[in-house]
């Protein structure tokens, strides 16, 4: 095929307009505010018909609401199709409230355009492409805008959150009229929860083994629309896109979807990424991390940080979505068998917290419990027969050792160049986009929040502890667990009791570090941002006077619009880092030598000039990379000895690494011997040698 | 044409009106059936869909065809639906889901679906347990969930024909299904090929019968080199028959406990990225009143439970118990077949259909893994004679004794000479044909597809169904009353799987009261009525906010009846209501006097 026809085949129609075009058109965006979806797309369509010699836009799917997911391409397109060059996708707005990251991948599309005659900017687009998809969850992006603020992640995806068999019946009620949703205290002498000593605007739970007294119970700012007892436990919404995903993907837990790649969303990225093999490397920006703080030692991620307040609030619905459990059988184990079945006794809380931690058969220890892990004993299914089963494989959660080298290596340069030492908050990344980046499309796979918070330790300070499990075990003893057993297991688990929110960023991260919401405070308060509303006196239907205040929506997940060109334009030179890094792929040697008789030999040497290998060590264990194809272009049965006709590179590091292959082939003299290189993630190659 | 048109439509009229309902020669016969189908043969996937239609048809009522997406390659991907609508709506009765053939050669499940429709319409108002099944249930049937791969199976002369069509380059070489098998000889089969070499080769004809080969032990010689299956390398990189088409398990690509190629291979990109895949999982999440599941495959004689891998965890007790019950009766209906789960029984499956079914969905799932081996030789004297190597009935010589004997030669072909483009002068043959070995011999399918639709039939009568009975008021002064409702699902299913309420994958059951001027003081559970009247004991208050609309979570258990008492205060009519989106719907009415 020539490539004439390729560059024609190409998905993207480039235009070929002469290169001094470039500079002029620049599109009317100074980054100095959010754009709404139609902003957003106004600003998109202008920047591309700005310069269309270099960028191309693309819609790869619709939303519910109809809104376009809009992918950009930034490319020269002279030379090799654009879908044969390494690429670099940037991602950003899974999570509807990361606003943010959206801005700084527009900000680093212009950067790159305006800068595109600099050398490195130049190699970037001569030899690779930039895929930009800004905005992936357009319409819970949208919610920025909407009347009333609340922090929304999801898509508009109707989802019965509490399986009451109403759907989104009871969303959030601004009660001061103040356009926000923020959070609710209410005197409650069975609260759990006192004003912080420290900083009287943040809350705290109130510890009884230090004689302290709860004051106050904790909600978000409504009123219970549909009379369960419950406030806003199932707001309009949907599914977080990044909680979508397939890998470590949360079964059954909020904002997660039905199942995997249950979104239009999800599904348009998916379908669009795995026709984009030549990706090389993934930046995301959102809600988690691991360029700030990079992967440790045995390639864990950081831990989570989410506001204490939120997951204060969100504890409070959790048990929606318990209520009506119809416990006979565990009323009866409790003693209460003559009494007949029931609602349980216990209280709600408790129940909760049971569930949460793994059912009854965690609370009995497992014994006779009900679900043992894979035992069949109980069961009246045939045992295994001759075909006992299989050690079952497990997939990887953590970086691959070898890749861990690179992973550090670039968090490093990402912190000298950005200067960002301290995430703010960050999720636990569970069904995220750049997850599924390393683990199964098998590249290089970054997320940022994109801004930090100042002077934090790097890696360390309060409220860093892993998000963790459950006490260990159940209760003592091997009997049955009496009540007071149960007090006490709940007791244990009430330190837990703050993660049990699971629609909160603090929940998905397991536990919420206590005094984080102080951090927070502290850093509005040195950076003069309004993002505190004070807690005022209102009238509420159900509890008369309360008190209404607290973080006010987007104002810890984003950062002020002022800070979009700061941080945009040494994000756009991470970017630009990223992508001098990928895998080259060159013919470093080939030559024949004739031995008489019409025998040839061929020797040949494969090299990989690029800094990444041409698959990460992860990438060839899961199969998630092709092998880099060596084919020596000669009918199969001319060659006698040696190497395959076709053969395979699994992984090629870089920094000039090399591999041999040698032939020994009948052919005559005169003839032309053509070698074919064809690397996934690091191009293309070809060279001939004429046989004398 | 147009005549030939014109012609066809008047022969139709005619026949019509010489053969009446039932036809002549049926008067004696029995019982006299509506529509003759053949079930001693297999059908291709357009046969399929045609009788199908046939059945439609016959039973406009009843039967309705229609498509829920299309496969790879375009066909159409058939549901047929039975349900009468006389006795309600579809949403609001049990649902029981039949599909089949998600691998392509596991033919004979489109078989049994198309004998479920036929027998049930046949025997509609003809057998009382078949008439209240209809009334009842609803039944939701996909005979090919894989159009293509069952076309490819009847039309291509073999290779694997387990996978889908969806292009994968299974070599690595950016070309996609470019070296698939070639039928050198076309007489329609993929056979062995084999060289004669006196002295030199590698094999030699088996002494239990001359048509084995087998390798030749240490130290002798064979006569034979056997050169793989029928192919050539049409690529020409080296390599034969290394990327034929598709390449992968639809049966893995459904998003519960998916996971990538490397822990699952076969399972593609991601789930659902195969249309079929994702047309059938997108149709069973907006039918949430499916209650039960089978999804027939082939072969091992296997009723199949999950879960697909241990890591998922074993299924809550009460789960297991209800699966065991109809597993167990499936032995009994399925002899030589084994009620065993996946994982520990089979092998590990992860992102595998009944997995997504039950787990996500909450739906009481089986796959029947159809025919068996053990059923060439049925008998126990058979069986004790089969140990004796020198029978003519011994393991390995069985198939050939069956195959001579019973189907007259009809699987296995012998060895042919041929001339082949690369290797001269071969033999090709050694090879049985795609219909036998995973599917039963044709005279024995009819007995298959009843077994098993029975099974699935009994299954179906399992699912849950919510029956409100006794109702019963006294007055407690003024005008506070005390009411008792009897609750019951008589069937072995529970209404709500508890895997189901724990994961809150089932919409919960509601139960409601409607009266004027009504107000429900409290509300407490009983769990055996009899018991709580002769020895009142203090019941737990329902703590729940709205006692007009109760959700009842983990819903109601089979074989059970519970009571739920209320204090009303008000008067008149009251209407109370059991709805259970997997159980159906139940409402009474009763009366507040005393």
């Amino acid at each position: 095929m020539n490539p004439r026809k390729r560059a024609f085949r190409s998905r993207w129609a480039w235009f070929a307009l002469p290169a001094l075009f470039l500079a002029g058109g620049a599109a009317a965006q100074d980054f100095s505010k959010y754009l709404n979806n139609a902003e957003m797309t106004a600003w998109l369509k202008s920047f591309a018909s700005a310069h269309k010699a270099l960028v191309k836009l693309e819609s790869i799917g619709k939303t519910l609401e109809n809104r376009d997911l809009w992918m950009l391409a930034i490319a020269n397109p002279a030379g090799v199709p654009a879908e044969e060059r390494p690429a670099l996708l940037l991602a950003a707005n899974f999570e509807g409230d990361q606003l943010f990251g959206g801005a700084l991948a527009m900000f680093t599309a212009d950067y790159l355009v305006k800068n595109a005659s600099r050398t490195e900017v130049k190699k970037c687009l001569d030899e690779g492409v930039v895929y930009i998809l800004p905005r992936a969850n357009p319409d819970g992006a949208e919610a920025r805008w909407a009347p009333v603020l609340w922090d929304r992640r999801t898509n508009a995806t109707p989802v019965d959150d509490d399986n009451d068999g109403q759907v989104d019946e009871d969303g959030p009620d601004d009660l001061n009229k103040d356009g926000l949703i923020t959070f609710m205290r209410v005197a409650d002498p069975s609260g759990a929860f006192i004003v912080d000593p420290e900083d009287k605007r943040a809350m705290r739970r109130a510890d009884p083994k230090k004689g302290e007294k709860g004051e106050y119970a904790l909600y978000w700012e409504g009123i219970d629309n549909d009379g369960d007892g419950f406030i806003n436990e199932d707001p309009p919404g949907g599914v977080n896109i990044n909680r979508n995903f397939m890998h470590e993907y949360p079964y059954h837990k909020s904002e997660a979807g039905r199942y995997m790649v249950s979104e239009a969303e999800t599904r348009a990225v998916l379908e669009w990424i795995v026709k984009h093999r030549n990706i090389a490397a993934i930046l995301t920006f959102g809600a988690s991390d691991n360029l700030i703080i990079p992967p440790t030692s045995s390639g864990q991620l950081g831990p989570a940080r989410g506001l204490d307040l939120v997951s204060f609030a969100e504890a409070s619905v959790v048990g929606a979505g318990k209520t009506g459990m119809f416990a006979g059988g565990l009323a009866s184990l409790l003693g209460r068998g003559g009494r007949g079945g029931g609602e349980m006794m216990i209280s709600e809380d408790m129940l909760q917290m049971i569930m949460a931690s793994g059912g009854l058969e965690m609370l009995f220890g497992g014994r006779g419990g009900g679900a043992q892990r894979g035992g069949t004993a109980a069961s009246g299914a045939q045992q295994p027969s001759g075909r006992a089963a299989m050690p079952a494989r497990q997939a990887a959660t953590t970086v691959n050792a070898s890749d861990l080298d690179y992973f550090r290596m670039i968090a490093q340069k990402y912190a000298e160049i950005t200067g960002l030492r301290t995430p703010p908050l960050s999720a636990k990344p569970e069904g995220a986009f750049f997850q599924y980046g390393y683990f199964q499309f098998g590249v290089p796979s970054f997320s940022t929040p994109g801004w930090g918070l100042p002077d934090g330790p790097r890696g360390g300070g309060p409220g860093m502890s892993q998000g963790g499990g459950a006490p260990a075990g159940g209760p003592p003893g091997g009997g049955l667990p009496s009540a007071a057993q149960i007090q006490q297991f709940a007791a244990a688990m009430g330190q837990r009791a703050g993660a049990l929110g699971q629609r909160g960023a603090a929940a998905a991260g397991g536990e919420a570090p206590a005094g984080i919401d102080k951090a927070i405070l502290q850093w509005m308060d040195k950076e003069k941002i309004d993002g505190f509303v004070p807690w005022t006196k209102v009238k509420h239907p159900d509890f008369g006077e309360v008190e209404v205040g607290g973080f006010k929506p987007y104002a810890a997940t984003n950062p002020s619009a002022a800070k979009i060109a700061e941080l945009g334009k040494s994000h756009a030179e991470f970017a630009l880092y990223l992508t001098s890094l990928f895998p080259r792929i060159r013919v470093a040697e080939l030559e024949a030598k004739n031995h008489g008789g019409g025998l040839f030999r061929i020797k040949a040497e494969v090299s990989n000039e690029g800094f990444l290998p041409t698959a990460l060590a992860h990438a060839v264990i899961a199969r998630a990379v092709k092998p880099t194809m060596v084919q020596l272009q000669v009918p199969p049965e001319s060659i006698v000895s040696g190497s395959a006709k076709t053969s395979f590179i699994q992984a090629l590091n870089g920094s000039g690494k090399r591999q041999k292959f040698e032939w020994l082939i009948q052919a005559k003299p005169g003839e032309t011997v053509a070698l074919k290189i064809v690397s996934q993630k690091g191009g293309a190659a070809a060279a001939s040698v004429v046989l004398k | 044409m147009k005549h030939r048109i014109v012609h066809l439509g008047l022969a139709a009229v005619i026949a019509l009106i010489l053969l009446p309902r039932g036809g002549m020669t049926q008067k004696f016969s029995d019982p006299p059936f509506k529509v003759k189908l053949d079930f001693n043969r297999w059908h291709d996937t357009d046969e399929l869909y045609a009788d199908m239609r046939k059945l439609a048809a016959a039973w406009p009522k009843f039967v309705k065809t229609s498509s829920i997406g299309k496969s790879h390659q375009g066909r159409e991907i058939m549901l047929v639906t039975v349900n009468n609508p006389d006795t309600g709506p579809e949403m609001s009765k049990a649902a029981m889901f039949i599909e089949a053939n998600v691998h392509g050669n596991e033919i004979q499940g489109g078989e049994i679906c198309l004998y479920t429709v036929w027998y049930l319409m046949e025997n509609y108002g003809r057998l009382e347990a078949v008439t209240r099944l209809v009334d009842e249930r609803v039944f939701y049937l996909i005979p090919t969930i894989n159009p293509d791969g069952r076309q490819y199976f009847f039309e291509s002369p073999g290779g694997s024909a387990r996978t889908g069509h969806v292009p994968v380059d299974d070599d690595n070489d950016g070309l996609f299904d470019e070296d698939g098998p070639d039928d050198l000889n076309g007489n329609g089969v993929i056979e062995q090929i084999r060289k004669y070499a006196p002295g030199q080769g590698t094999h030699r004809p088996s002494r239990l019968d001359p048509r084995l080969l087998e390798p030749v032990p240490f130290g002798e010689t064979g006569d034979y080199i056997l050169l793989g299956s029928e192919g050539i390398d049409n690529d020409k990189d080296g390599r034969v028959n290394e990327d034929g088409p598709g390449g992968y398990d639809g049966n893995r690509n459904y998003p519960s406990d998916w996971q990538p190629n490397y822990i699952q291979s076969g399972a593609m990109d991601y789930p659902t990225q195969l249309p079929e895949a994702r047309a059938e999982v997108e149709f069973l999440a907006s039918h949430p009143n499916i209650a039960g599941v089978q999804s027939y495959h082939n072969f091992g004689g296997m009723i199949l439970r999950g879960p697909g891998a241990e890591a998922v965890g074993e299924y809550p007790r009460a789960d297991v118990q209800a699966y065991d019950e109809l597993g167990r009766n499936g032995e009994r209906i399925l002899p030589f077949y084994r009620y065993i789960v996946i994982w520990s029984g089979l092998y590990t499956v992860h992102g595998g259909f009944i997995d997504f079914t039950n787990d996500t969905l909450g739906m009481i799932s089986f796959s029947n893994e159809l025919w068996s081996n053990e059923q060439y030789y049925t008998s126990a004297e058979l069986k004790e004679q089969q140990k004796d190597p020198d029978s003519p009935i011994a393991p390995q010589k069985s198939r050939f004794f069956f195959d001579d004997k019973l189907e007259f030669g009809d699987q296995f072909l012998d060895w042919k000479p041929f001339r082949h483009p690369d290797y001269g002068d071969v033999e090709i043959g050694g090879t049985w044909k795609k219909f036998t070995g995973r599917v039963p011999p044709r005279f024995m399918l009819e007995e298959l597809c009843h077994r098993n639709m029975a099974f699935t039939l009994y299954q179906a009568d399992e699912m849950p169904l919510v029956r409100l009975g006794e109702t019963s008021v006294e007055k407690v002064g003024g005008d506070v009353y005390r009411a008792f409702v009897d609750i019951s699902n008589p069937k072995v299913a529970p209404t709500i799987l508890e895997k189901a309420a724990q994961n809150n994958t089932v919409r919960p059951d509601l139960l409601t009261l409607e009266g004027k001027n009504l107000e429900v003081i409290s509300a407490s559970w009983i769990d055996n009525k009899a018991v709580y009247k002769l020895r009142p004991s203090v019941t737990s208050l329902i703590d729940q906010k709205n006692l007009k609309r109760i959700l009842i979570r983990n819903g109601l258990p089979g074989k059970t009846t519970r009571t739920i008492m209320y204090f009303l205060k008000g008067s008149g009519e009251i209407t109370v209501k059991y709805d259970s989106v997997k159980g159906g719907t139940a409402a009474k009415t009763f009366k507040l006097r005393s």
